[in-house]
Order: structure tokens, then sequence, then C-alpha cells
């Protein structure tokens, strides 16, 4: 083992490293298609599983094409000690990505960036008065990145709250637009958010159709900014019929 | 937190519904902005930026670095706030770590623009001296020294004075070096690059508090929200990032309706702020 | 409620869940008088367990393995690195093994658990002993190139056995791996060739032609045992686990020779018949885990 010599030595990945002027769009492309060959306003088949971890109060497993994620929830719980008192409940986010899940071997880390931005997404959408002075937490895995990472871990760990039967409002799905060159694509790959001018952001409640976090980056015009905005809301409807859709199997398959 | 009570909490609603605040203002009046540039000497460039009782400071530092190898034509930028126990004891400790880390993120969000750099306030390219070897690296540091409310805006505001406050020194670079070699620099300490911040733009925060929004909220009325939308806006009315902050979910529509009102907010304030950078820069001198 | 000890009388009374949780050892002890278990097993009986080779996309070699509801991801990815100078022709590997918060309630964020290190080791230990691997096979280049193989194995899933269903999921990612072929740059960079087609135009012959595959020999398998008073429970749960202590993980390889054992303590002191009795099991368990892990490889053979 290399650690019995000290430090570990210092290794690199022998993947070839794609040359940084080789774009997987350019502007003059007129009939370019998308590398995976969807349509651009077509979303990769989205399949979803509740249930998938039994110590957890609750849980479910997502898989977008490439993108694979496990949501577990636990509680609703005894608060951190050094909570003060609440008459509302808490909720507790965590994103973290495995060392395998981007291309090059990273550190597993959390990331607090997904972390918070998960937190506002489903803070809107759960009943946080039902389980005063206790916290439930939601704990994210990204096993494998494939892009769209944190709107598939939105509608995951929404289905994750349904399954451990956390009162909520309504489910929250999220879906994400990346703006390239003049085209709007829906749910992006890897490859797609690399080289993107901008991106879009909505997870929303469909049967509330409301907006209950948002993100835009980029510069876009207000045509554009509606047209994305009614793309990801339409999708979002969608990905809700699938989630309930499964949610609805998960009860009679229990109930039979 | 700010504790009201129930009376003063109706008083602060009543008030935005009648178009009239507790402090006077309008339902889409800012506070009075006063900006003082070149605050920090040993930085490259730097802003105070005062909205009644809110106040930060922005600096920029520029250093000489490597572009990584993704992007060689592409110099860096780091954004960091930090949000001082002093401004607010709430700030002491996780509590200012994670509104530091979210007004950070935002603010990339709102001026860095998407991955490929398109939309970008600040233009990256520019910041390159020699293609893949030497480039310009950002590094804008706020700090929150008294807060009541409308960081973002404020912490908006501060970076774009403080850039258009830098001065980068000119590099010269002596003679080619081939392959892998750095080549050698000369960094002139007489002459100074202006930064175009003409594209830079403003983040416009919108509150909503009951069925109206006010721009420019102030702790107490912030405290009394469901839910903000932060638009950054350019000089070209083109929305450059947007991030939403409360719980409460919004209507689509609210959404739309929110981002035209605040486009038609920043053209006033772009303005505004741009001939108080000038007075100031003007002062300064 | 009446004391522990009346918990006898108590048992026909009661709801058998709030039974369960009240008096968790009288409930087991029932059960154990009678040579059952509550999840209707025999003592000696380990959960159905499942291994799935393959199962991440991104990297080398991959497996998913599950005994009962205890779930384990396993994943290698290959790096190049420059040998050290006491072994030029040896690579090497790097195990983790990561519980992440999603795992169990006692995980939480930012407080890594206490087993993670520790079980880390003991598969580490267990793997490079028992000489599955031949390192010779990792190195590229004399002196100059080897692999450094990391296998991560993350717990989907803690519900007990988590050892020898890590240490199934990493056999599996073994059996899996596939070794890119790889030549050597100008520059003395090792680089993935993507097909033959590319090697010829660049005109570079691949390092490591006909290597696709590492040969793996003496497989170590394992089966963890507690013992509680006179009875040995093959393969705990969870929750049999929090409640008997004494664990005992035999691993025997695939010619049945002991690699390693574990007692880590625990209030039942073992005597060698006990002990006997659990390596009889685990050789039992040896031939089941053999015949799982040959039809996952023969499955994967197919495709």
């Amino acid at each position: 083992m290399a650690s019995k010599h000290g430090a570990p030595p210092t290794t690199y990945s022998p993947s070839p490293t794609r040359k940084p002027h080789q774009p997987v769009f350019s502007d003059s492309d007129a009939d370019w298609v998308r590398p995976d060959g969807r349509g651009f306003h077509q979303c990769r088949p989205a399949f979803f599983r509740t249930a998938a971890v039994s110590a957890a109060s609750g849980s479910a497993y997502a898989e977008f094409g490439n993108t694979k994620v496990i949501v577990s929830v636990f509680g609703p719980r005894e608060s951190k000690k050094a909570m003060m008192y609440s008459d509302v409940g808490r909720l507790n986010c965590n994103v973290t990505y495995t060392t395998f899940a981007t291309p090059i071997r990273g550190q597993g880390s959390d990331h607090k960036e997904f972390s918070s931005m998960l937190h506002k997404a489903l803070e809107g959408a759960i009943m946080l008065e039902t389980f005063p002075k206790t916290t439930v937490d939601v704990f994210a895995l990204v096993l494998e990145s494939g892009g769209s990472d944190l709107p598939v871990v939105v509608s995951c760990a929404s289905l994750a709250l349904a399954d451990a039967g956390i009162m909520m409002y309504d489910l929250v799905a999220g879906v994400s637009v990346s703006c390239l060159g003049k085209n709007l694509v829906i749910d992006p790959i890897l490859e797609e958010e690399s080289c993107q001018d901008g991106s879009l952001m909505i997870t929303c409640m469909p049967s509330r159709y409301e907006v209950s976090q948002l993100t835009v980056t980029g510069e876009w015009s207000t045509g554009n900014l509606n047209e994305a905005m009614q793309l990801c809301l339409d999708a979002c409807s969608k990905l809700a019929k699938i989630m309930r859709s499964c949610l609805k199997e998960a009860a009679s398959a229990s109930h039979s | 937190m700010v504790g009201l009570s129930d009376g003063e909490k109706r008083f602060i609603h009543g008030g935005i519904d009648q178009n009239i605040r507790s402090d006077g203002r309008k339902r889409d009046a800012y506070r009075p902005i006063f900006v003082e540039t070149g605050v920090i000497p040993q930085a490259n460039g730097s802003a105070r930026i005062r909205m009644g009782a809110t106040e930060v400071i922005a600096s920029v530092k520029a250093e000489l670095g490597k572009p990584s190898a993704l992007q060689p034509d592409k110099g860096k930028v780091a954004i960091f706030v930090d949000c001082s126990p002093v401004a607010e004891p709430m700030f002491e400790g996780r509590g200012g770590e994670e509104l530091s880390t979210e007004l950070s993120t935002a603010l990339e969000c709102c001026l860095l623009g998407g991955k490929s750099g398109a939309g970008a306030g600040i233009d990256l390219s520019s910041l390159v001296v020699v293609q893949g070897k030497i480039c310009w690296d950002l590094y804008i540091d706020s700090l929150v020294i008294s807060s009541d409310g409308n960081l973002l805006d404020a912490l908006g505001a501060a970076i774009k004075a403080a850039l258009s406050n830098v001065g980068v020194p000119r590099v010269n670079v002596a003679g080619g070096a081939a392959g892998d070699e750095q080549p050698e620099i000369d960094i002139s300490d007489e002459e100074f690059l202006q930064f175009d911040t003409s594209a830079v733009p403003l983040i416009v925060t919108l509150t909503k508090v009951g069925k109206n929004y006010i721009v420019d909220a102030t702790t107490e009325e912030e405290s009394q929200m469901n839910s903000a939308v932060s638009v950054s806006v350019n000089r070209k009315g083109h929305i450059c990032g947007l991030t939403k902050r409360g719980g409460a979910g919004l209507d689509p529509s609210i959404v739309l309706d929110m981002i035209s009102v605040a486009k038609h907010i920043s053209e006033q304030l772009i303005n505004k702020l741009d001939s108080e950078i000038s007075a100031a820069e003007a002062d300064e001198d | 409620m009446g004391l522990p000890s009346d918990s006898g009388d108590l048992s026909s009374e009661m709801d058998v869940d709030a039974y369960r949780r009240l008096f968790p050892t009288h409930f087991y002890e029932k059960h154990l008088s009678l040579s059952i278990r509550p999840d209707s097993r025999p003592l000696g009986k380990a959960r159905d367990t499942t291994l799935a080779l393959g199962a991440v996309g991104s990297v080398d070699g991959s497996a998913l393995a599950k005994i009962g509801s205890t779930t384990m991801l396993a994943a290698i990815k290959m790096e190049v690195m420059t040998p050290c100078t006491e072994s030029p022709n040896e690579g090497s590997i790097v195990i983790e093994f990561h519980m992440p918060p999603i795992c169990s309630p006692i995980v939480r964020p930012g407080r890594p658990a206490e087993a993670a290190p520790v079980l880390s080791k003991q598969l580490s230990d267990t793997i490079l002993s028992s000489g599955m691997i031949n390192l010779k096979e990792l190195c590229l280049i004399h002196g100059k190139a080897a692999w450094m193989a990391y296998l991560d194995i993350y717990c989907l899933d803690a519900d007990g056995a988590l050892f020898d269903a890590a240490l199934l999921s990493a056999i599996g990612a073994f059996s899996h791996l596939q070794i890119p072929t790889v030549s050597l740059t100008d520059n003395g960079k090792i680089v993935v060739l993507l097909d033959e087609d590319e090697s010829r135009k660049l005109g570079k012959e691949p390092v490591n032609s006909g290597k696709k595959k590492l040969t793996i020999n003496n497989i170590p398998f394992s089966l963890t045992c507690i013992l509680y008073k006179n009875y040995i429970l093959a393969d705990p749960t969870a929750e049999e686990e929090s409640i008997m202590e004494t664990l005992v993980t035999v691993v025997l390889d695939s010619s049945a020779r002991l690699v390693s054992f574990y007692k880590p303590g625990g209030p039942v002191l073992a005597y060698m018949s006990a002990i006997q009795d659990c390596v009889a099991l685990t050789r039992q368990r040896v031939k089941e885990l053999q015949k799982i892990l040959d039809e996952a490889v023969s499955g994967m053979e197919v495709d």
C-alpha cells in the first residue's frame, strides 16, 4: 500500500483531456444535434423509485440519463441540542457527491451551494408547522453527475419527503434549461452545461402553479427568459405526473 | 432576528399597502445612496456604499496568475463576502457563514454570467495578458459593516463602484518565450489601465410583502417578507442573473411582473449610481 | 409498566412492535429459544444476496452488492503514478470506505461515522493480504509508470454486516474492472487510446495491449456472525448488531484458507468450539458467495 511509504504519490487521470477549442456547439451550426440525439425541448427519460434506503424514514432514487441520485429523509427527530426552541419544524439539507461522480476523481465533499439551494427549493412546500420543535433531515448523495444535478436532486428529495410521510402542500419538481447561442435546450447534460451561455433553473409546485425557487445566470432578454420559463414550467408539470405515478405505484404495491 | 409587535407588523403592512412606508418612502423608492471610492489604499480599487443604515465596503485586488487549462483565454474572478459580527450579533459563527456563502453565490451568479462567459459583467478575456500563460486574477472582497436590509443590492453597487475605481498596472511582455516557458514580464508602476464597467450589471431586489413588492427593504421590512427576487440588469436592459429568497412560492406571472418592474427601476438606478460614482471619483482626485 | 423482569407476562398483552422496542433482549431471546429470527431466518442463514456488476458508468469498474437491505456501491478509478523506488514494478491500490449521511440515521453531515475508517483499514488489510490482486500486473513501464487503483466503496443503506457487503462489492468491482488501453506520449505522459484506429494514426504502440482484465486469485469472502450466549447468528441486521454486541468476522479465500479473523472485543468471550462453528458457517457461505459472483460475471460476459 502506498501509505506504507508515507504520503501517497501524486497521480493523474490518463483520460484524454478534451481540447479546449472543440465546442459541443457553435453558432454557425444550423442543424446542430445534441450529443445524446435528443430534441432541444426533449427531457431525458426520468426514472424514480421510492423506498430505496431501508434505514431512512423515507427515501427515493432518481435516474435521468447519467445523472443518478439517492435522497434519504430522516425524522422528524430531535433537533440538535444547541438549537433554540422553535414552534415550527426545521429543515436541514445536505448534498454530497461521491468521489467518482465527476469525470475527474474528486474529494467527495459536501456541496454547500447546492445544500442551501435545495433548502430554499423545498422549504416553501413543506408544512413546517406540523412538526414543531423537531428537525427533518434531507440528505442527498449524487452517485453520478451527468448534468442538471440540482433539479434532479430537488425532484428526488420531494419524493423522498412524500415517502417519509412529511406533510407537504405539493410535490416539488425541478427542471433546468441551458442557453446555447440562440437555442434553448432543456435538461442539459454535463457537456452542454460546461459550454452554456446561460442557464435557468426552476423548481415549482405544479398543482399550485407556484415557483419555489428560480435562478438565472448569463445574459437573457425578456423574451428569451419568458420562453425558457414556460418551457421549464411545462416540463415540471410533466415531471410531476411521473413522480405522482411513482408514488401511487408504491402505495398500491404496499397495500396489496 | 427583529422582534416586532403585532402593532408594528400591521403598521409596516398597512404602510406598504398604501404606498407610504415607515420611513416615508414610496414602494419603488431607494434610500439615498452615498458612494465613496478609493477607501482602501492597498487595494487596486475600492468603494464604500451607504444606503440608510446599510453600509458595505468592496475592494478589488488584481494579481498575476495563470489561466486555467480549460479556458486559456480568460482571466479569473473570485468573489468573497464577509459578514462582520460587528454589523449584527446574528452574523457571529455559523449564521454569518451561511449568509456569506449565500450572498457570494448570488453575486457570482449575477455578475459572472454563464459558464462560457457570455453575458458576464466583467469581461474575462480582457484580463488575459499572454494567452494560456499569464492573466490577471481579480479578488473581489466585500465586507458588510452595518446591516439594515438589502445587502445584495448594496454589495452589487459597491462592487461596481470598486471595479470602476480599479487601475490595473500595464504589463509589458519582454520577448516571446517559446514552448512551455513563462515569458518575462515587466509591471509598470506609472501606467494604469482603467476597467470598462459599463457592462457590469446592477442588482435590484424586489421584496414581496403581502400583495405588493418594495425595493430596498430595511431589516424590519425584510422580516415581514414572503419572498424576494433579486434581478441583475445591465445597461442594455438584459437580465444577467436572478435568484430568489424566502420560502413562499410565487406564481410564474408574478415572477415575470417582478422582473419587468426590476428592469424599469434599474434604468434610473444605473444612471443615479453612475453619476454618484463619477462624483466620488472627482472628489478623490 | 412493569420492570423488564416482568415482561414475560406482558408479551401476551402488548402489541408486538411495542414489545420489540421496549424489551428488545426478551423479544430476541424468545425467538432464539425457538431457533428462529424475527425476519423468519434460521440462526445460521444469511440474507438474500445479490451482486450487479457495472452499476456506475463513469468509472473503470464498479459493482453494487446487496445483502438483505444492506447496500454497497463500489467503484474503481484507474490513475497513473510513478511507482516508488522500493517496488518499481508494482502498482498500488487505495481503498476508501465511505458512510455518507444517507445510509443511516446515526451518521450526520460533517461528522464522519466512527465505523468508516475502521472498515477502510479492515478492507484494505484483507484485500491486500489475500493476494487476490497481483500488484505487478498494475505495472505499466518499469520504474516509470504504474496504475494506482482508487477503490471507493459507498454504503448506501446500512443494515448490518457492513464488512461482508463491502468486501463483496469490492470483489465485484475488481471482477468488472476493464483496464483502459494506454500509450506513452512524447512528453512522458500516459494517455488513454480510445480505439485501435487512433493508435495507428498516432503511430504509437499501446503500452499494455491485451491486458484488459486483472487475474484474480484466492478471492476472499467473509461472513460476520453474532455471538450471544450459546447462540451464533449469521449475517446480523443493524437491529441485531445493536442489541447483541459481540461480532466475529471470518474471511476465507476460495480454497477455504483463513485470510483474516476479527473479533473486536465485546461482552461474550468465545470458546474454541464457537469459533470453529463460525468458520464452518463461513465455509458454507463462501460456496454461496462464489456462486453469486460467478453468476454475476457470466451475466456480464453475455452482454
